[in-house]
């Protein structure tokens, strides 16, 4: 979850009505906030990424001044009519088909400006832009730049300074020499044509999504912005356009529209949307009784525009307001505005009886009567890995089921057989008294022709000097008579795991259901543990349970 | 402090009555025991406060070479007397042969000190003359006596003894360490009685052995608690699978084929796993469509067939209302989820979470919120707050808060919501969802006071024998 900074004193300001810091933290979790960090001066919280506006504090303020009655309402975005044109080469189609832009003139920037701006543009990347993917942004001080614009297409050696820059790099340069570049290059595939945009005069503006010219920097003397973005999705590119024209309105500059022509290309839509709410269903839901008055006004409090008609409700709705879905989103808006904490909890009635499942009524049963064995229950996981499930207790790996790309050494296949984790939870305690008896049930896996079996099994061991075949198959027997009313047999058998000669398939209902023995000494030795082990593993999928 | 008496401590009391102050050996040849069970009942009566242990150091002197030789051919004193008895009078440098030259000034001041000679001013050099009745000195005696070894405290004349001392490699001192053992006024006055084949009483109120009960695992617990708490709320209990098709586990739940979430780091994809029947034609279709809608992007079938670990229980909860249709319905199930994480002492790849659903006609979200501090309430947590949040497949969505008495503040716990139309809808679900879970190491984690996570999966056999079962 994105996260971002608030110094207290800048966001006091913004609210534009005296408000004490401890109103302004005990609210901020009632817009969805959570904190994580506070300090003096500065307080991180953690949005979630459905709400880019809540990427800078303009948008946190706003969403403030709404709950607190500050100010309600939709904040309205006003955009003149501006005199900069881009124009779009068909050739863009292929490898990044859409840019929109708009113009922020006349305003201040200082430090704490320009680090909130960064902040959203790299929160907009990831978010909204899928890692810079589906949608990038480049924001640009707009004195540098010559109208009009031209978003096309140049070959790999096509060179200038980039960002950060004092030297020309060619595009094949900076894709394999800068960090922006390695990381985000493979975007653009393997196309053989990079998109640009020039202008009139033919100097680079931006190489998206890769990384601005050196010639547009922005600094705290910029006065003017252009503010592009370049996306293969032309929706969410107007969707990412909105929140940052919202902010630079709020940081205090003018925004002028573009006129964008070619290829499928037009000016950006950013205007607000409509949508029908009916005050039965926000009663129904949030099971309240509120007047028509009291959901208007609770929208407000939300930041959105809200009038009645009849037993309607007519909301309007910021574009960048891109979470809004339906009518059910415009209900949670209204539990907002209303106040999370003015609802009274309630039970609903029910004459349902509860339940366990069949298959824990089981599960349970077997494990009380392990307990009463004397074996202790162990926890594993069934995501282990390849030493213990196949190397050191020399099973056959050849049906290995892996994940892709873990990111834990030990937790990288499926396990097929819970024996091998309880030997190895043995090799882990060595330090302590013996005899140690443990038992483990749980899913295994295996694969039928790329499908994926689960089934349940019981498996346990039992360490100490004077344990033997006998003393287990004693357990054995007596989990499965007073357990489940069921005789099992044992029939010699040959396991890896096991010792030669001390191993047996467990037959019940003429079905061979799982393996019982000596675990052999070189596995005793693999794992380091220097007494012997006996155990067993039984499937109990279609056994006890299907 | 047990009165009871073992056979050893008696034995050894009635000796130390017999034969006061005596160390470990005397008592094990006196009472005829060994030494080990000797140095044990002693222990034990020490312990009751019947004996007292002295540590004590003895001094030892015995005689050095040079002792030895005197007694053998007499102090220097001696053999110059002996010449002078011979010769009656001499004068100093006649009596210089007679003993050896270093020795000389020694033999005369100590001869003359013993009163057995004479010194007068001759016209040469001095005249020695032998007095008469000659005795023994303090010395010669003491010399004779510490031929055997004697203990420092036996020696009477202490001033031949420090005399003998400052003669070199006269005397050699050692000594020996010793530990007394004495009846306290307590152990004077116990009775001792003589068993006589009646049952010999025990120590009742020693320690024991350590023996351990087998049980269940403490994670397990907590998951039959909170299962027993569904079940008492009327939920029934749903079982699925852990490895679901991508299906299920995002595309049902209106997670768009492109977010963040389905990207290899968050989610564990299984290797060469498909699956051919995912859910039915109408399903796939309705899903399909209502992310074409909402999200604006060509959905792929194949991207919904990859087989994940679930990252969440919701994948069966929904399988099961898109399957059963109910209209009412209380349900629940609990079981493992995976996170593809880096383990560390807050995130493990593989967790248990629980999550309950209630379908209604009427449900609203105050049901939700009462619901889930009835659970709570149940749980053992009395003091519960909500937060707005998001999740993706919920709308509204809430953040429960619970305060912990133990760490003194608030803790976040179970996510709520109800389930989305964009959602419901296309899975033929009427009526609205309310849906709550989260994970149950974090309860855990808080009932047994851990503050690594990974403790309760490392089956740490010192903590299962030790942790209570019902803290």
């Amino acid at each position: 979850m994105p996260v971002v900074t608030l110094y207290l004193n800048r966001l006091q300001k913004l609210l534009g009505k005296k408000t004490s810091r401890k109103k302004i933290i005990s609210t901020l979790p009632f817009i969805g906030l959570d904190i994580e960090e506070q300090t003096k001066d500065h307080i991180s919280v953690e949005y979630s990424p459905n709400r880019p506006d809540y990427s800078t504090d303009y948008g946190i303020a706003s969403g403030i001044q709404g709950l607190l009655g500050i100010k309600t309402g939709m904040p309205k975005l006003k955009i003149k009519k501006g005199k900069y044109s881009i124009k779009v080469d068909p050739s863009v189609r292929k490898v990044r088909p859409f840019i929109t832009a708009i113009i922020a003139k006349s305003g201040k920037l200082d430090n704490e400006t320009i680090r909130q701006i960064i902040a959203m543009q790299e929160d907009l990347h990831n978010g909204i832009g899928r890692r810079r993917k589906k949608t990038s942004i480049g924001i640009h001080d707009l004195d540098k730049i010559k109208f009009p614009l031209i978003y096309t297409t140049v070959n790999k050696d096509h060179k200038f300074i980039p960002l950060t820059s004092s030297f020309e790099m060619s595009i094949s340069e900076i894709l394999q020499k800068t960090d922006v570049g390695t990381k985000y290059g493979n975007i653009l595939g393997t196309s053989q044509q990079m998109p640009i945009i020039l202008d009139s005069i033919g100097n680079t503006i931006s190489f998206p999504p890769i990384i601005n010219s050196n010639l547009t920097t922005i600094s705290k003397n910029t006065q003017s912005l252009l503010v592009e973005i370049t996306a293969v999705d032309k929706n969410a590119a107007e969707d990412a356009l909105s929140v940052v024209a919202n902010v630079l309105q709020n940081a205090g500059f003018s925004i002028f529209s573009t006129k964008i022509s070619g290829a499928n290309n037009s000016a950006p839509s950013l205007n607000s949307r409509r949508m029908i709410l009916e005050v039965d269903l926000v009663n129904k839901i949030l099971g309240l009784n509120l007047s028509t008055s009291t959901i208007i006004s609770s929208l407000r409090k939300s930041r959105l525009d809200a009038k009645s008609q009849g037993n309607k409700i007519i909301c309007t709705i910021p574009r960048y307001r891109t979470d809004i879905f339906g009518t059910m989103d415009l209900v949670e808006e209204v539990a907002l505005g209303y106040g999370i904490q003015n609802l009274e909890p309630t039970i609903p009635q029910s004459v349902s009886t509860g339940q366990k499942n069949k298959i824990t009524i089981a599960l349970d049963s077997m494990s009380a009567i392990m307990v009463g064995l004397g074996y202790s229950e162990a926890m594993n996981f069934s995501l282990v890995s390849k030493e213990v499930q196949y190397d050191l207790t020399k099973r056959d790996s050849s049906n290995m089921i892996s994940v892709d790309d873990s990111k834990s050494q030990g937790h990288t296949i499926l396990r097929d057989s819970i024996l091998p984790g309880l030997i190895d939870t043995l090799s882990r305690n060595i330090h302590e008294t013996y005899p140690q008896r443990l038992f483990e049930t749980g899913v295994v896996f295996s694969k039928v022709s790329n499908e994926i079996r689960e089934e349940i099994h019981l498996a346990c061991v039992c360490a100490y000097n004077d344990i033997s075949f006998s003393e287990i198959k004693s357990i054995l027997q007596s989990v499965f008579r007073t357990g489940v009313g069921l005789h099992c047999t044992t029939q010699m058998s040959s396991v890896p795991t096991f010792s030669e000669g001390r191993t047996a398939n467990i037959i019940i209902n003429n079905k061979t259901v799982g393996v019982i023995g000596e675990i052999s000494p070189e596995v005793i030795d693999n794992f380091k543990l220097r007494i012997p082990v006996a155990g067993f593993e039984v499937k109990l999928t279609g056994l006890i349970f299907d | 402090m047990s009165k009871v008496l073992h056979p050893i401590e008696h034995k050894i009391i009635r000796t130390l009555k017999e034969t006061p102050n005596i160390t470990h050996d005397e008592i094990a040849k006196n009472a005829e025991l060994t030494i080990d069970q000797v140095r044990r009942g002693v222990e034990w009566l020490k312990y009751k406060n019947l004996v007292e242990v002295h540590e004590s150091e003895v001094f030892f002197a015995s005689l050095g070479q040079n002792g030895k030789e005197a007694v053998e051919k007499g102090l220097p004193e001696r053999r110059l007397v002996n010449y002078l008895v011979k010769h009656k009078v001499c004068t100093f440098d006649d009596a210089r042969t007679a003993v050896l030259e270093n020795e000389f000034n020694a033999a005369i001041s100590n001869a003359k000190q013993n009163g057995w000679i004479e010194i007068t001013k001759g016209q040469t050099s001095n005249i020695i003359t032998l007095k008469d009745n000659i005795k023994h000195s303090p010395e010669e005696e003491l010399l004779t006596i510490l031929a055997n070894r004697t203990p420092v405290s036996d020696i009477k004349n202490k001033s031949a003894f420090e005399s003998l001392k400052k003669r070199p490699d006269f005397i050699r001192l050692d000594s020996i360490k010793t530990t007394v053992i004495t009846l306290t006024k307590q152990g004077l006055d116990t009775q001792i009685t003589h068993s006589t084949g009646a049952l010999l009483a025990i120590d009742v109120e020693a320690p024991a052995p350590e023996v351990f009960a087998a049980r269940s695992h403490p994670l397990q617990d907590v998951i039959n608690e909170v299962r027993e708490i569904f079940v008492s709320l009327g939920f029934a209990e749903i079982y699925g699978n852990l490895a679901q098709p991508s299906f299920w586990n995002f595309d049902a739940l209106f997670t768009p084929q492109d977010h963040p979430a389905r990207e290899m780091q968050d989610t564990f994809y299984i290797k060469n796993a498909s699956t051919n029947k995912i859910a039915t034609h109408n399903q796939i279709a309705k899903v399909s469509e209502s992310h074409k809608k909402g999200w604006h992007y060509n959905w792929k079938l194949d991207e919904a067939k990859r087989m994940v670990l679930r990252t969440h229980t919701t994948c069966v909860t929904i399988r099961h209302l898109a399957d059963n249709n109910p209209d009412e319905a209380r349900i629940f199930s609990v079981g493992r989820v995976f996170r593809n994480e880096k383990v560390s002492y807050k995130h493990l790849v593989e967790f248990n979470q629980v999550e309950g659903v209630v379908v209604g006609k009427n449900v609203t979200l105050r049901d939700l919120m009462g619901l889930q501090r009835e659970f709570y309430y149940k749980m053992g947590l009395k003091k519960v707050k909500f937060w707005p949040t998001f999740f993706p497949y919920t709308e509204p969505s809430l953040q429960s808060m619970v305060y912990n008495e133990k760490l003194g503040k608030w803790v976040e716990l179970f996510g709520m919501g109800i389930f989305r139309p964009e959602v419901t809808k296309p899975l033929g679900i009427k009526n609205p969802v309310l849906a709550w879970g989260g994970g149950i190491e974090r309860i855990a984690m808080l009932k047994f006071a851990l503050s690594d996570v990974r403790e309760l999966y490392n089956n740490n056999l010192g903590w299962l024998r030790s942790v209570p079962k019902c803290p």
